[in-house]
């Protein structure tokens, strides 16, 4: 009997095509991938809201959310914070556009895009938990796909102008005129002639209609905790309000334990979870 | 097959044949203490034990293993090349602590192709309990001291002899082919057989489970955890010494321009181990994680596999150093 | 034992009663044969439960550190420390003078109930007076004598010497000296020569003193739970935990086991009080006392410095101008 098993520990090799930095901080960088093997590339199928590991032998694995959009055809796209402590993105910080690292996935599931179908789409991002909206809000906006939702509303906020990402891109969403885009920042400088205001406090001036809505949210715990109560204010329903979950991850496929949330594995179950799955999962996440 | 037997004064020349075909493992006398290991040519095959301080988990997920190999060209797998092994004297307990296993690394949606490589050689060869320790409770847990569930082939040691009952054909297979050093057993053979699979149950002090995983849920908040958890210690033997506990992480080794990447063992039970980089930890208090682990036994796995995963070997509270006993958790939850 | 078991309730009660604990650490009965267990008492009533028997072992000093963690900046936020008392063996009052000395524990805040120690059991040496036979009870009768019962039915009556563990019968302090409270009992007389098996391992050969050490350390299984038994290991993030750098690697070589166990027992020279708190932890039954004692007897002939005495100040922190320079050697 062959081996026919796919060895799920494997990572793929890809080669860092681009690197963008994309903050002030410059602790936040986008790493555009792609593969170096074709069957590779052809087999990576994924969603708008899963993430990957990324792999840098020596170092060890991160799991990143995939921050491209499904559409996109030649490459991968993550975008990365350094933490000081941490091992491994310090050490992808380091490569040079030509390095060569491995990538394991896609793994998680998805943003529920199947049952927004129809419906008012509302995106709240805070900091630099944009990266799986960024995906679905490109996947959206796709001429294929922009149809096939109704209204989309986004609200992004950072600290700073300068710790916006994808700065480009919000650029494009503002001028689009099938969408309505909301650009804060909790404290601005002399260059900034945009919004100033904490993303609940701008949520609750914007009052997007909860009527036929999902809302799609992702930040910090703190910003997360003080967004839910406007947003049930409005009207949202906790099934309809959908968040990403973080947590340490090893294997990413539900065999190691580590991000286990009660019975739920964020790598496996997750780590897009409604507000109200999350409120019956006993340990207090927000 | 039908049951065999191997008198006593035969058994060498029977494990002699196997030595000679496979890797035999077997319970032997190591620094004083009986441990399942390669059998070699001096050892003696020792019967008279309750059973091995650690599981035998390790057999088939190795505590420290080697993943895959890399260089400057890229990374390439390693997968176990040990071939055949037959390995005697596990216990009923930790037989079925295998099975729990198996629906972790053998899961379809990602199969875990070293555990499933050790799973495919091994020939677990089960022996029966005769003397259950004051800390087992496998009847309690879906298990029985002369359980066959899981086992490849089941042995019963009756004094002078052993028996052996093939349970699945891979078992079945085995004896065949040792068939030439297998007899058949005589009316008294099966009757001691028979006594130790009806006595050996009546020896344990059962506990209660029932109810056990909705309780568990409905008591998250209770202050009992907090309370039970005063006197642990955050050692984590409970947790390497526990057959179905299979936390692990994966870490690389650099030596100059190559290195590895090795699956290592770890415990839900260090604060290190749910750490982020942002220095937040959901489980920051040592009672989150009593907690916590508790609830993977008893309730996770349930939700998750049907099964509770605790096989009730006893060994967390024969080892913990102080004396925290999972009976007692159990029962202050199912009180609650 | 029993009349010091019941002074000990009547002096907790007592401390209860005048206000001077909010918690107290004791023992109270296990859920196996030769095992108690330690127990939180917070108030009058639960003091009943505190038991005194040769089982008691373990050090509960373990469990100060994290009673006094480190206190905010400012004024306002800060937080009066509980008054913890603990009932204290030799070993376990040498531990306390330790954390004390290490500024880990607020000498105001501590009671010190000091229990007279007789020795404690080792369930490994009970199993060899067994001939293997598990012990299914093991009760203290008069003069000293145990009587065993194992779970196949045989019954044994030893004294306590043959099974005391041999960090009891080494023992140089088994009444603490710095007690707040001082039970009344009998205790066992501090061991004449303390350092004899340290001295009979040094007359080894150089190959066989390090086959022995790496036939003990390799069957370790990185379980830590020696570490957390002991007082001594506070340290937030212990050495052989940080990624940044990375001194140790988690796997099962030989050399990273050993790292981490000599970075442990080089840690504990000068410090550690041989409550043999890791050996009762320790899964596998490492001979962890043996290289901790090595050390300690080093410590205590270069620096005339023994641990747990409340004058003195660890050797690391002080400096004398007739400091032992010999083991300074040319490169």
């Amino acid at each position: 009997m062959s081996n026919v098993v796919v060895n799920p520990y494997l990572p793929k090799p890809v080669i860092v095509e681009k690197i963008y930095i994309e903050n002030e901080a410059k602790d936040l960088k986008t790493f555009r991938l792609s593969f170096c093997n074709e069957e590779d590339k052809s087999s990576f199928h994924y969603l708008c809201g899963q993430f990957a590991m990324l792999s840098v032998p020596g170092a060890g694995e991160s799991p990143i959310g995939i921050a491209s959009s499904p559409l996109d055809p030649d490459y991968l796209e993550f975008t990365v914070k350094r933490y000081p402590t941490g091992v491994v993105t310090t050490a992808l910080h380091g490569m040079e556009e030509g390095s060569r690292i491995g990538v394991r996935g896609p793994f998680g599931n998805c943003f529920p895009l199947d049952e927004m179908e129809g419906r008012n789409v509302v995106i709240i991002g805070g900091g630099f938990a944009m990266t799986t909206l960024r995906s679905t809000i490109r996947y959206m906006l796709n001429d294929q796909n922009r149809g096939r939702f109704k209204n989309i509303t986004v609200v992004y906020g950072a600290r700073s102008p300068g710790e916006l990402l994808y700065k480009n891109e919000l650029k494009e969403w503002e001028d689009r005129d099938d969408m309505d885009t909301y650009i804060t920042v909790d404290k601005g400088d002399e260059n900034w002639k945009g919004r100033v205001g904490f993303v609940p406090t701008v949520l609750r001036q914007v009052a997007p209609s909860s009527e036929n809505a999902t809302v799609l949210v992702c930040g910090p715990p703190i910003m997360l905790k003080f967004t839910m109560l406007p947003l049930l204010e409005l009207g949202f329903k906790p099934e309809s309000i959908i968040t990403s979950l973080e947590r340490r991850m090893s294997c990413g496929i539900g065999k190691c334990g580590r991000c286990a949330v009660g019975s739920e594995y964020v790598c496996k179950n997750g780590p897009v979870f409604s507000y109200q799955r999350i409120s019956e999962l006993s340990e207090k996440l927000l | 097959m039908a049951a065999h037997v191997v008198r006593k004064a035969d058994l060498k020349k029977f494990i002699n044949a196997v030595k000679k075909k496979n890797t035999f493992l077997g319970p032997v006398s190591r620094k004083g203490d009986v441990t399942l290991a390669v059998v070699g040519l001096d050892d003696e095959l020792v019967l008279s034990y309750s059973n091995f301080k650690l599981p035998p988990k390790t057999l088939l997920f190795p505590k420290n293993e080697l993943i895959s190999t890399y260089d400057d060209n890229g990374m390439v797998e390693v997968l176990p090349s040990e071939g055949e092994v037959v390995i005697f004297g596990i216990r009923p307990c930790d037989v079925l602590s295998l099975l729990h296993l198996d629906k972790v690394f053998l899961d379809e949606e990602f199969v875990d192709p070293y555990y499933q490589e050790r799973r495919r050689n091994a020939v677990v060869v089960a022996l029966a309990c005769t003397e259950p320790m004051k800390t087992c409770y496998c009847t309690s847990v879906g298990g029985s001291p002369a359980g066959e569930e899981g086992a490849d082939v089941l042995a019963f040691d009756l004094q002078d002899a052993l028996l052996f009952e093939g349970c699945s054909e891979k078992g079945r297979a085995f004896m065949k082919t040792y068939a030439d050093y297998l007899q058949k057993p005589t009316k008294a053979d099966l009757a001691s057989r028979n006594k130790i699979s009806s006595e050996a149950p009546k020896k344990i002090t059962p506990i209660n489970v029932t109810g056990l995983t909705d309780k568990l849920e409905e008591h998250f908040e209770s202050s009992l955890w907090e309370e039970s958890a005063q006197p642990c210690l955050g050692c984590g033997v409970c947790t390497f010494t526990c057959p179905t506990c299979h936390c692990f992480g994966l870490h690389d080794e650099q030596y100059g321009q190559r290195g590895i990447r090795m699956r290592v063992h770890e415990s839900c039970m260090f604060p290190s181990y749910s750490l982020e980089a942002s220095g937040h930890n959901p489980r920051n208090a040592n009672w989150e994680r009593m907690r916590h682990r508790i609830m993977h036994k008893f309730h996770s796995t349930v939700r998750n596999f049907g099964d509770i995963f605790c096989v009730g070997c006893g060994r967390c509270i024969a080892n913990c150093p102080v004396n925290l006993d999972i009976r007692e958790t159990v029962a202050e939850v199912l009180h609650e | 034992m029993d009349r010091i078991e019941q002074r000990i309730r009547e002096a907790v009660k007592d401390l209860f009663h005048k206000d001077r604990v909010d918690l107290v650490i004791g023992f109270r009965e296990g859920s196996l044969p030769l095992k108690s267990r330690p127990v939180f008492v917070r108030s009058e009533d639960m003091a009943d439960d505190l038991v005194w028997n040769a089982f008691c072992r373990g050090n509960l000093a373990v469990y100060l550190p994290k009673l006094f963690p480190p206190q905010p900046q400012r004024d306002e936020d800060k937080k009066p420390y509980p008054k913890i008392g603990l009932v204290a063996k030799g070993c376990d009052a040498r531990s306390i003078i330790g954390l004390i000395k290490e500024h880990q524990v607020h000498r105001d805040n501590v009671v010190i109930i000091g229990t007279p120690c007789l020795g404690m059991v080792d369930k490994e040496k009970v199993e060899a007076v067994m001939d293997g036979d598990a012990a299914a009870q093991c009760t203290e009768g008069e003069n000293g004598i145990f009587h065993i019962t194992g779970i196949s039915g045989t019954k044994k009556s030893v004294p306590g010497e043959e099974i005391f563990a041999d960090s009891c019968l080494e023992c140089p302090c088994p009444l603490p000296e710095e007690a707040d409270v001082q039970i009344e009992g009998e205790s066992r007389k501090p061991a004449a020569k303390k350092y004899e098996q340290v001295e009979t391992f040094e007359a080894r050969s150089s190959e066989e003193r390090w086959q022995y050490f790496v036939d003990e350390i390799a069957t370790c299984i990185r379980c830590y739970a020696c570490r957390q038994a002991c007082p001594n290991c506070y340290c937030n993030v212990c050495f052989t935990d940080q990624t940044k750098p990375r001194w140790n690697g988690p796997g099962d070589d030989l050399s990273d086991l050993m790292l981490f166990h000599i970075g442990r027992i080089f840690h504990q020279a000068g410090r550690c009080v041989e409550c043999d708190a890791c050996v009762h932890a320790c899964p596998m039954g490492i001979d962890l006392r043996l290289f901790t004692r090595k050390l300690g007897r080093d410590v205590e002939e270069l620096f005339e410095y023994v641990p747990g005495r409340p004058e003195e100040q660890p050797p690391l922190c002080v400096f004398r101008m007739d400091d032992n320079q010999d083991f300074i050697t040319e490169p």
